[in-house]
């Protein structure tokens, strides 16, 4: 495939509104994740599969993104669309279409900042509804003229870079030969670590690390694929909380006694 | 004292209610109230059965309601529905007063999002996505992956915030307390931390690439460092080795994502032009 065409531009950017829109059933816990919009990239340029796989390995990185707090440490959706936009169009394999789309996620975060900023005027006309006592207008400045403000800042950006960056990939890919394609794919496979370790930040503590340690060398020497690791994962996990509840419930017992009097105190 | 009506909002409106909240909960996200106006949106649906006769008291319960609010969508839920059940008896008579209901709502807000961040987009989503993608690239790729992360999160989603909206309106504020303080909660996490940690020292051996390209060239032999030496301590070092770096790096020396992804494409620049690493 060597170009997009403009109705599949426009897909693309409705695709990327409706990933970050956060509307119903989409978005996002859903649509934005790159292994999901890539998969609808692909299927509006005619090879579904190609997208979930390019989707999927450009979602590695974005693993366990948090958006907490109202921050936003990058925008996997346009890195998901346009990353695997340009990919299938360009005939680029995973890695190097995953080393492509980071850059195209920190852009993104612009987009989320001006949204957040420029959001705080429609709360002042649900704040004028209220003082009207129309609330069945609420929805209005919640719902609709955000989204219609949304849909220009994403959709509308997104199309055009879909529609004129595949246009100049030919040229891209003329310079991603020999040296600087490889150097992409190195940062390409380098690039999962930081969405392994961004998750690692919540889980890996006390009890738990020895079982990162665990669960490598189990797939090191196993080779078993993931769904089944996951699976052998929970068991272990089951059992382990059970042991070890078992262990302190014993305790608790035995020092029982002696907690008793302070709990007593504790509750006047 | 005569018996009294124990709920004056339809199950149908309560319903709704909570279809709006977990349907629409960041759609005007925004930095000045966050989720404020989605509090205030969903409140629409269930105010005209409060303060029948009383449109002032409604106005007052509605601007209180979009004052700011921030918490994880779902574990939050109950958040809403304990408030909604206050204002419901506030406006039966119940002697609560408005700042209650606004302090409550803000003290919980916070272990909530806190709780709900960790276990929702640090262990679910990753656990989940992580199965998913294996699925959608093993063999020659399928979409299956796709569908199945997208089915399964949507509905995990809307079941676990009904639940949970529910749990909060019917059981009120000291069962959210009492929930949070039992040990059932700990317990999960140290389970859900434990899967978590194994199935990422799965990804890391199934989807980080490091191979070092170094040869040692002498009269008679090539000596490959990844296949003679590093593979033989154990195979795929390199990428736990990256992996911890760059865990190191985020959480004790509170490095950003962007300054990570700086230090990726400088190593792999570097790497790649002296040979250190190869593909």
């Amino acid at each position: 495939m060597d170009k997009i065409t403009i109705v599949q531009a426009i897909l693309c950017g409705i695709v990327y509104w409706l990933a970050v829109g956060n509307l119903p059933f989409v978005g996002l816990w859903s649509l934005q994740r790159p292994l999901v919009c890539g998969m609808i990239t692909g299927l509006i340029l005619g090879d579904p599969i190609q997208g979930a796989v390019i989707g999927g390995t450009i979602n590695l990185v974005y693993l366990g993104f948090m958006s907490a707090g109202g921050s936003m440490p990058a925008d996997m959706g346009l890195a998901g669309v346009l990353g695997t936009a340009y990919a299938i169009v360009g005939g680029l394999d995973a890695e190097t279409a995953l080393a492509l789309a980071v850059p195209i996620g920190i852009l993104g975060t612009i987009v989320w900042a001006g949204r957040m900023t420029l959001d705080s005027f429609f709360v002042h006309i649900a704040d004028n509804y209220i003082e009207k006592g129309e609330y069945n207008k609420i929805w209005r400045a919640n719902v609709l003229f955000p989204q219609i403000m949304c849909f220009c800042m994403t959709a509308i950006p997104c199309a055009l870079a879909a529609y004129f960056g595949s246009a100049y990939i030919q040229g891209i890919l003329d310079m991603l030969s020999g040296k600087v394609l490889t150097i992409f794919q190195i940062i390409g496979g380098l690039m999962p670590a930081l969405g392994i370790a961004i998750t690692l930040q919540y889980i890996f503590k006390g009890e738990s690390k020895v079982f990162l340690f665990a669960g490598f060398l189990l797939a090191v020497y196993s080779g078993l694929p993931l769904l089944t690791l996951g699976i052998i994962a929970l068991l272990v996990a089951v059992v382990y909380v059970q042991m070890t509840s078992n262990m302190e419930a014993k305790a608790v017992t035995a020092n029982g006694a002696a907690y008793d009097d302070e709990d007593d105190e504790e509750d006047d | 004292m005569e018996e009294k009506k124990t709920s004056i909002i339809p199950r149908a409106a309560l319903i709704k209610a909570w279809l709006i909240w977990e349907t629409f909960p960041q759609t005007c996200y925004n930095y000045e109230r966050m989720m404020g106006q989605v509090v205030a949106h969903m409140f629409s649906a269930i105010i005209n059965f409060l303060y029948k006769d009383n449109p002032e008291k409604r106005k007052e319960v509605m601007r209180r309601e979009i004052e700011f609010f921030n918490v994880h969508i779902e574990f939050g839920a109950c958040i809403l529905g304990m408030a909604i059940a206050l204002e419901e008896k506030k406006s039966m008579g119940e002697d609560i007063p408005a700042e209650f209901i606004t302090n409550l709502k803000t003290s919980l807000m916070g272990p909530l999002a806190g709780m709900g961040d960790t276990i929702w987009q640090g262990v679910v989503i990753p656990i989940l996505l992580a199965v998913c993608i294996d699925l959608t690239r093993s063999g020659s790729g399928n979409v299956w992956g796709a569908v199945i992360y997208a089915v399964v999160i949507v509905a995990a989603a809307y079941a676990l915030s009904y639940w949970n909206f529910m749990f909060g309106y019917k059981a009120g504020s000291e069962a959210i307390m009492d929930f949070l303080e039992k040990g059932i909660l700990n317990k999960l996490i140290k389970g859900a931390s434990i899967m978590g940690c194994m199935v990422m020292g799965g990804l890391v051996v199934n989807y980080v690439k490091a191979v070092c390209g170094i040869q040692i060239v002498s009269s008679t032999t090539t000596y490959n460092v990844q296949e003679s030496f590093l593979d033989a301590v154990c195979p795929n070092i390199l990428p736990l080795g990256m992996t911890m770096l760059v865990y190191y790096l985020m959480s004790k020396k509170r490095w950003s994502a962007i300054k990570i992804i700086g230090l990726i494409v400088v190593i792999g620049i570097v790497g790649g032009l002296t040979g250190i690493l190869a593909y």
